[in-house]
């Protein structure tokens, strides 16, 4: 891809090239990689945390009726699965962690746009994460609401959510400085000959996720501050007896909720998109097409937020034109499918740890996808609304598709941070471990849905046993799937063999660097770009 | 009747869940096969080189955004088409009012009798009118495809048909707190003869103590049997020994009409052990008659198993009204020449206390549960009728509809709580009309 010349001081690369020592060589450090390991390292404890919540939840549903623990231990449990799943890993997972990490690299720069902005982005994740958990054992106990925050109830309750609140309005403003910093740095600190149609696709979905990242997430800040001036003054905003409405939070909500979504998802289309055509041995098929359809996804995913609400309430004509909108929404994720098959068309396709993650990711992002469209439809929505079937759904959306984005960027570009490579046989059982357990847990919950069990229900009826108790097994495969995948790659990344600077055979820039890369990435020159991201003749690969 | 025949709410939207699932079934089998088949014909052990390195082809390309937008169209169509079946209402909908509060249902029928399990005629349609008295609920029948959300201060509605007897799932599909879960209760199809003998039925006198537990929301939390739910079962409770934290102090004390009230209208000042701190104030939600039926029913539960004494039923019953108008105009006829006599407005007064209005409408302009009565007659009010808004003048016709069928047309800005009091005479309503001109 261009003439760079690794120089490498030292085997352990920017490990070795801190301005202080200890923690405070990561905590003060102001370089992209290590602020993304901070994130990365994080993000995994949060995603474990959150995986213990999940089992449990399921555990108690293993039966009808008390199982391990009591109505409102189970909705505080639920409520911080949500919280923690969605603010503290998915949001950030991609985009925070392996955005920092390979991001810069991938467009030949030395670091983000804002270093110091980065730091401070770090900084705001990690108080708003320590309030989150501190709402968990201050003020009335842990919050109880549903990471909804659905209001008149979340006006009412006791429990800590006023906290909980506050700890989203953080995690918020570090989202959209993330996201600035980002689109700054995708406009402003390109290398020579890195034109914007030879940035690769990761790249690309990041910088759509950017700017949804910059307008819809303060929001969610206004709508959690609103919420906080309910719970403390009593303003009255939401409280029909007071003159408010509640359904009006639910379209503040949702207004940043919705578009959240593709903030979670893009980034994990964008993985699998620089994936495929690197174990295929081929370009990205439509490669303008998925740039557009990212970016279209990024637009109109923020025009249906109230494809949630058709049950509220809200006027019929609303309902037409935000059903309408959402199927508008699902072509451009349909032609991104069938972009990646068709890279796969005539290739070479080596099936390591990384493309069969990424291979599952289309997969599952397809059910969820297409069950995605009964959501829309306005009539089967209203059968399906607020039930297991939507628990189902959107686990396959976010689990089955950014979760394994995830693991299948972990697997990808690990190995290139820490220089070293994880046993592929342990990684590939793992990964089918994984897809088994996942299949059962959530078409279980999804057909449970359908027969009318709703969610965030701690005791069910006895017709609904049989399909919770098989969920619930599901649960425990999937555990020791992601145990087995966690045990596998970190041992690896600390003590397997050396990978090399190119593994898996890459033509973007990243590959043409050292593993793990120096303190500023490339030597004394910046890297000159000569042909596209997925040109692996000219890159040298074939 | 509809001319055509009535397709039911399942039907409608069957259709549309049988259309989609067809469509993403064959596009996810295509997807999986084309996968699965790629990864094996072009796997490197068979292909140690790429064939091509094309990487675009603006036909291909075209063809899979257009043939995709039509069928989401296509479906879109369908499901769209489905829920205007579940919002045109038939016009012969036997009406039904489903008040949502944490964590029971409450059934509110065109003459005023309630019942904690829906109770629809066969074959006939019937309309939901839909209200929350606390927080967001939402109305969930699973067999029949409608689910509708309960909003304070908002009317929605559903409707459906029920073409088979038999006993159907209702749930709260929207999460309302730590009751949510035992938010559960049964729509009961029955013969449509069945069904209005039900409805013109008195409740058994010995049943009252019980309605009040159901018209209050009691039972979704305390069970009468000694089983343990939400909250302590009622299973006798008057008099028995409770722990109780209050202020964060844990003291014992022994039940009684003192312990049970503040229980009710306070309920966070002592929390009994082993229980979540959970319940809704019931202060100003409950008439006074109301409260002093139930404590009385719960003190009796102790004493004498189920059965209760009659004397104080018939005050309990009294706001509910149903099953007593006919004894109450006769009690009220001895009385009506000296009222008549004396001063309609004092005597409007009078029945204003004893009908606990008080208890929610204020007489000096601020705001209680419900709108102030001061200044009420006379003056133009902004209803919510049938899910629309619209502006009403408070005349006499008025005052009859707000008391005889208050959930009908709703006050803007107020929750449909009112209770219907069909017990009150036409002369009732005009004394205490005549007590509300006064009130300037």
């Amino acid at each position: 891809m261009s003439d760079v010349t690794a120089t490498a001081t030292s085997d352990r690369g920017f490990f070795d090239e801190a301005k202080y020592s200890g923690i405070f060589g990561w905590i003060f450090s102001t370089d992209h990689k290590r602020i993304g390991l901070l994130y990365f390292w994080c993000i995994v404890a949060f995603f474990c945390i959150g995986v213990v919540l999940g089992l449990l939840i399921r555990l108690e549903l293993f039966a009808p009726g008390e199982t391990i623990m009591g109505p409102q231990a189970y909705n505080a449990a639920f409520t911080l699965h949500g919280v923690i799943m969605i603010f503290l890993f998915i949001i950030p997972g991609i985009p925070a962690a392996f955005g920092n990490l390979i991001m810069p690299i991938q467009i030949g720069a030395r670091d983000v746009a804002f270093p110091k902005l980065n730091l401070f982005s770090w900084y705001l994740y990690i108080t708003g994460a320590i309030m989150a958990v501190t709402s968990l054992f201050t003020g009335g106990g842990p919050p109880d609401t549903g990471w909804t925050f659905y209001v008149p109830f979340s006006a009412q309750t006791s429990t800590n959510v006023s906290l909980a609140a506050m700890a989203v309005f953080f995690l918020g403003f570090s989202s959209i400085l993330t996201g600035l910093n980002f689109v700054t740095t995708v406009h402003r600190l390109r290398t020579t000959g890195m034109t914007w149609m030879r940035i690769p696709l990761f790249t690309w979905s990041l910088y759509a996720t950017a700017w949804i990242q910059i307008l819809a997430t303060p929001v969610i800040g206004i709508t959690v501050a609103l919420l906080f001036a309910e719970r403390v003054i009593g303003a009255g905003l939401f409280d029909p007896t007071q003159g408010g409405d509640p359904i009006m939070f639910q379209h503040l909500f949702w207004i940043y909720s919705h578009p959240a979504v593709y903030i979670m998802v893009l980034p994990g289309m964008g993985v699998v998109s620089d994936i495929i055509p690197v174990f295929a041995r081929k370009p990205a098929f439509g490669y303008k097409a998925i740039v557009v359809s990212s970016l279209a996804i990024a637009f109109a995913g923020s025009l249906v937020w109230a494809h949630h609400m058709y049950t509220s309430g809200m006027s019929d004509m609303a309902v037409l034109i935000f059903s309408f909108l959402t199927f508008i929404v699902a072509i451009p994720s349909a032609i991104k499918v069938f972009n990646w098959l068709a890279t796969l068309y005539q290739g070479s396709i080596l099936l390591d740890p990384p493309l069969l993650y990424a291979l599952s990711f289309i997969l599952l992002f397809t059910i969820g996808g297409l069950t995605g469209l009964v959501l829309g439809a306005a009539a089967t929505d209203i059968h399906v609304h607020d039930t297991y079937f939507v628990v189902g759904h959107f686990h396959f959306v976010m689990f089955g598709g950014t979760g394994m984005a995830f693991f299948a960027a972990m697997h990808y570009w690990l190995p290139k941070i820490y220089g070293r490579m994880y046993d592929k046989t342990v990684a590939t059982v793992a990964w089918g471990v994984i897809f088994i357990g996942f299949c059962i847990l959530y078409i279980t919950m999804m057909v449970v849905g359908m027969q009318g069990m709703p969610r965030r229900y701690w005791d069910y009826l006895p017709e609904f046993t049989g399909l919770n108790q098989l969920a619930t097994v599901g649960s425990w495969i999937l555990a020791i799937g992601l145990i087995l995948m966690f045990v596998n790659v970190f041992r690896g990344i600390f003590k397997g063999d050396p990978a090399g600077a190119n593994p898996w055979g890459g033509a973007s820039l990243e590959w043409q660097i050292s593993s793990p890369p120096t303190m500023e990435n490339f030597g004394e020159e910046d890297p000159v770009v000569t042909h596209g991201p997925y040109d692996f003749k000219k890159a040298g690969i074939l | 009747m509809n001319p055509q025949p009535l397709i039911t709410t399942t039907e409608a939207v069957d259709k549309a869940f049988y259309v989609i699932f067809g469509i993403s079934g064959i596009a996810f089998l295509g997807i999986t096969v084309a996968t699965v088949y790629l990864c094996w014909r072009y796997n490197r052990k068979r292909q140690p080189l790429p064939i091509s390195q094309k990487d675009h082809n603006i036909w291909l390309e075209v063809t899979w955004t257009v043939i995709p937008s039509l069928l989401v169209m296509v479906m879109f169509w369908y499901g769209w088409e489905g829920y205007l079946s579940l919002r045109r209402i038939p016009d012969n909908a036997v009406p039904v009012t489903a008040s949502a509060r944490m964590w029971s249902w409450l059934f509110t029928y065109e003459n005023g009798k309630t019942s904690d399990k829906l109770y629809v005629p066969v074959g006939q349609p019937v309309k939901v009118l839909i209200v929350a008295e606390d927080v967001l609920h939402s109305f969930y029948v699973p067999a029949f495809r409608v689910k509708r959300d309960c909003v304070p201060g908002m009317k929605n509605y559903a409707w459906f048909v029920a073409d088979q007897p038999g006993s159907y799932d209702l749930f709260c599909a929207e999460y309302c707190g730590v009751g949510h879960s035992k938010m559960i209760t049964t729509v009961e199809a029955i013969p449509a003869p069945e069904f209005a003998a039900w409805l013109n039925a008195k409740p058994l006198v010995t049943d009252i103590g019980k309605e009040l537990l159901q018209k209050h929301g009691c039972l979704g939390c305390h069970s009468l049997d000694g089983s343990r739910m939400v909250g302590p079962s009622f299973q006798g409770i008057g008099g028995r020994q409770v722990v109780v934290t209050s202020n964060g102090e844990q003291r014992t004390l022994t039940t009684d009409n003192d312990y049970l009230r503040k229980a009710i209208v306070e309920p966070g000042a002592d929390i009994v052990e082993g229980y979540p701190p959970a319940m809704p104030a019931y202060a100003g939600r409950i008439p006074e008659e109301d409260l002093t039926g139930i404590i009385d029913y719960l003190m009796g539960l102790n004493a004498e198993g189920t059965k209760v004494e009659t004397k104080q039923e018939h005050e309990a019953a009294e706001p509910a009204g149903k099953a007593e108008p006919a004894e109450k105009t006769e009690e009220t006829k001895p009385a009506e020449p000296k009222a008549a006599v004396s001063d309609p407005v004092s005597r409007g007064e009078e029945l204003a206390g004893k009908n606990a209005c008080l208890g929610c409408h204020s007489t000096d302009g601020s705001r209680r549960v419900g709108p102030s009565l001061k200044g009420l007659m006379g003056s133009e009010r902004t209803v919510v009728k049938d899910g629309k808004t619209l502006k009403v003048q408070a005349d006499a016709s008025y005052l009859i509809r707000a008391i005889r069928e208050p959930a009908a047309e709703v006050a803007e800005g107020y929750p449909a709580a009112m209770p219907p009091y069909p017990g009150l005479s036409d002369d009732d309503i005009k004394a205490l009309q005549a007590w509300l001109e006064t009130l300037k």
